[in-house]
């Protein structure tokens, strides 16, 4: 009896150890990139770094001087929202078919697809979309993303559908609905939170995804992801322009995710609906 | 409305087989009770008829159609489910005027059918909420009125009250069985209560892996249980059975020799099967001063219900319960004479169970 508290004590202890090893992980390398976006040029890879520093915005104004930095933001809100919309296209009814007909290799293959190595797409990819003359289209980009964002919409959404009692789909059947009828008029309604999930990921990771864009993309098409990596060059990169188009590029799925955290934690744990 | 048939259906899942043959005949407007102990296919011949199971073999009618592989959306059929299964993110109203949108009923009509099943059912004031708003009870009744609007050639109801409580349950059997006459339609329900069917059906189909052991009436499904298995699935508490054979001239307790107080007819069926069992409900046992056509027996519990009171004691070493009048107020280790009640006594072929008659 009397260990418990001292127990407890502990357990809270290295929970709080936990997550300043967790944060410091995960945020140190965020504020390195967000306080260099703000240094002038000459402080960002000076030694020892500068932590009390004036901030500035020359970076940022650097970059959208010196670069096409809305274009290349505009390409790829084109493929993130493109794939992201293919994705939830046929990733919702590829779901839905796996919960109703409780076949699910169809979705343990697109896992594996998933989980492969982009390079194992990458080389035929660019040897067929050479042919047909698609090399820095935004369909060939979309297309190739979509690798991305159909596991992520298939696999979150597949227990969110598990979850919906069979018994409401017979009692749709009964009433009267088709299969495709119960999923439009029953099934997505009740996993509107799972879509909103899948959508938010898939986006994230689309938006972040970099090799399929450097290969399969051009000077039109580039996605901001790709772009920033010009900026490594040869000699003399430009680490403030640099850290500022992190920065930029890193807003959208923060944002994104700052929104729906709710959803996202709810929808990642529970997929399901209750009655 | 409409009659359903079942004939020679049969239904396997891989190997194993579920339902082996069985046929049935339900006429128009009647009321029929499927009941049994779980596994026994009841709720699978349900859904066969419902369209969410697919036949393996055999045909079933729906009116004067064969329903074979026509999908449940086309079946024009209602089913209650045990969990209710309503539209979770619809209103009452929605859910129950759903199926009549699918099959363009203007909406006139869809108001006016949905506010006559929520008058019927006492549903008027929550027809505005969403299931999850509702009680048990209250989403017992939607489940019901969505199946009523659609005016349906036939009622299923999959164990609805189940998940009621016992209070809640006896009222909404008895709405269900005041519905069933005031719609005239034909209705299946499953159940493995016993007092469900008893109380509800016209006629009581008793299965028992995946066969019909006996469809008839309520009264001689109790009265005339065609086997060992019916008469102890029936009524409650369960009917006591005795092993007893022919000795001699004599119908003995085959445990320990003692004489059965059975009639001549009794000895003379028994002749033919050679050994039997002896089946006696415990509400068919009289008290008795006289030890002559009787059995002695001590009294080992005893459980008063108010309206009258169990008795629990050993008989040829089994045991076994009378119902008796509470005004008797037997104590434990009390000495009684018990006795059959006259043509209350059932006798079942000791290998295979039937009745004998």
């Amino acid at each position: 009896m009397t260990d418990a508290p001292i127990t407890d004590a502990w357990i809270r202890r290295l929970n709080l150890l936990q997550l300043v090893v967790a944060g410091i992980i995960v945020l140190t390398p965020t504020l390195w990139m967000v306080l260099s976006s703000l240094k002038p040029s000459f402080e960002v890879t000076a030694y020892p770094p500068t932590l009390i520093f004036a901030p500035t915005l020359e970076n940022y104004a650097q970059l959208t001087k010196t670069t096409p930095f809305l274009s290349y933001a505009i390409n790829s809100l084109i493929v993130t929202i493109g794939s992201t919309a293919l994705g939830l296209l046929f990733g919702i009814p590829a779901a839905f078919a796996v919960s109703w007909t409780r076949i699910s290799w169809p979705a343990i293959l697109t896992l594996a697809a998933r989980m492969a190595p982009g390079t194992l797409f990458l080389l035929p990819w660019y040897v067929m979309f050479r042919q047909v003359g698609m090399i820095g289209s935004y369909t060939a980009l979309i297309l190739s993303h979509a690798v991305i964002t159909l596991p992520i919409v298939i696999w979150v959404l597949l227990p969110s559908f598990d979850g919906i009692p069979r018994s409401v789909f017979e009692a749709a059947q009964v009433d009267g609905c088709s299969v495709t009828r119960i999923l439009w008029r029953i099934a997505l309604p009740l996993v509107a939170s799972g879509v909103a999930v899948a959508s938010i990921l898939a986006f994230v990771f689309s938006w972040n995804y970099f090799l399929f864009a450097l290969v399969l993309s051009n000077g039109d098409s580039k996605t901001l992801i790709a772009a920033a990596f010009n900026f490594i060059g040869e000699g003399s990169t430009q680490w403030g322009a640099l850290m500022a188009a992190a920065t930029l590029i890193a807003l959208p799925p923060l944002i994104l995710a700052a929104l729906v955290q709710r959803w996202l934690v709810s929808g990642l744990t529970l997929g399901a609906v209750k009655g | 409305m409409a009659s359903i048939s079942i004939r020679n259906i049969v239904k396997r899942y891989g190997s194993f087989t579920v339902i082996p043959d069985l046929n049935l005949e339900i006429a128009d407007h009647e009321f029929v009770v499927f009941v049994g102990p779980s596994g026994c296919g009841k709720s699978t011949l349900l859904r066969i008829i419902a369209g969410l199971e697919p036949i393996s073999s055999g045909e079933l009618y729906i009116g004067d159609n064969r329903v074979n592989g026509v999908p449940a959306a086309q079946r024009d059929i209602a089913m209650v489910f045990q969990d209710y299964a309503l539209y979770p993110h619809m209103r009452v109203y929605e859910n129950m005027s759903f199926a009549l949108e699918l099959r363009g009923t203007p909406k006139a009509e869809i108001d006016a059918r949905v506010k006559r099943a929520a008058a019927l059912l006492h549903i008027e004031p929550y027809l505005d909420r969403k299931p999850k708003e509702l009680s048990g009870g209250q989403r017992q009744r939607v489940a019901m009125g969505r199946a009523i609007v659609r005016n349906p050639k036939a009622f299923l109801f999959d164990e609805p009250l189940s998940n009621l409580d016992a209070k809640l349950r006896g009222q909404v059997r008895a709405e269900i069985k005041a519905l069933s006459q005031q719609l005239k339609t034909t209705m299946v329900f499953v159940t493995h209560d016993q007092i469900e069917a008893m109380t509800m059906a016209d006629r009581i189909v008793v299965m028992q892996s995946g066969t019909v052991q006996q469809y008839d009436t309520p009264e001689a499904v109790y009265e005339r249980p065609s086997n060992q298995f019916v008469a102890g699935f029936i009524g409650s508490p369960a009917m006591n059975f005795f092993p007893v054979e022919l000795r001699g001239e004599q119908i003995v307790f085959s445990q320990d020799g003692t004489d059965v107080p059975l009639d001549a007819k009794s000895r003379d069926l028994l002749r033919k099967a050679g050994h039997g069992v002896f089946g006696i409900r415990p509400e068919h046992f009289s008290v008795t001063a006289d030890a002559a056509g009787a059995v002695a027996v001590t009294v080992r519990l005893v459980e008063p219900l108010g309206s009258d009171t169990l008795i629990h004691f050993d008989l040829a070493g089994a045991s076994a319960i009378a119902r008796v009048d509470p005004s008797l107020r037997p104590k434990v280790g009390d000495r009684l004479n018990l006795r059959p009640q006259p043509g209350r006594a059932h006798l079942f072929d000791g290998s295979n169970g039937q009745v004998l008659r």
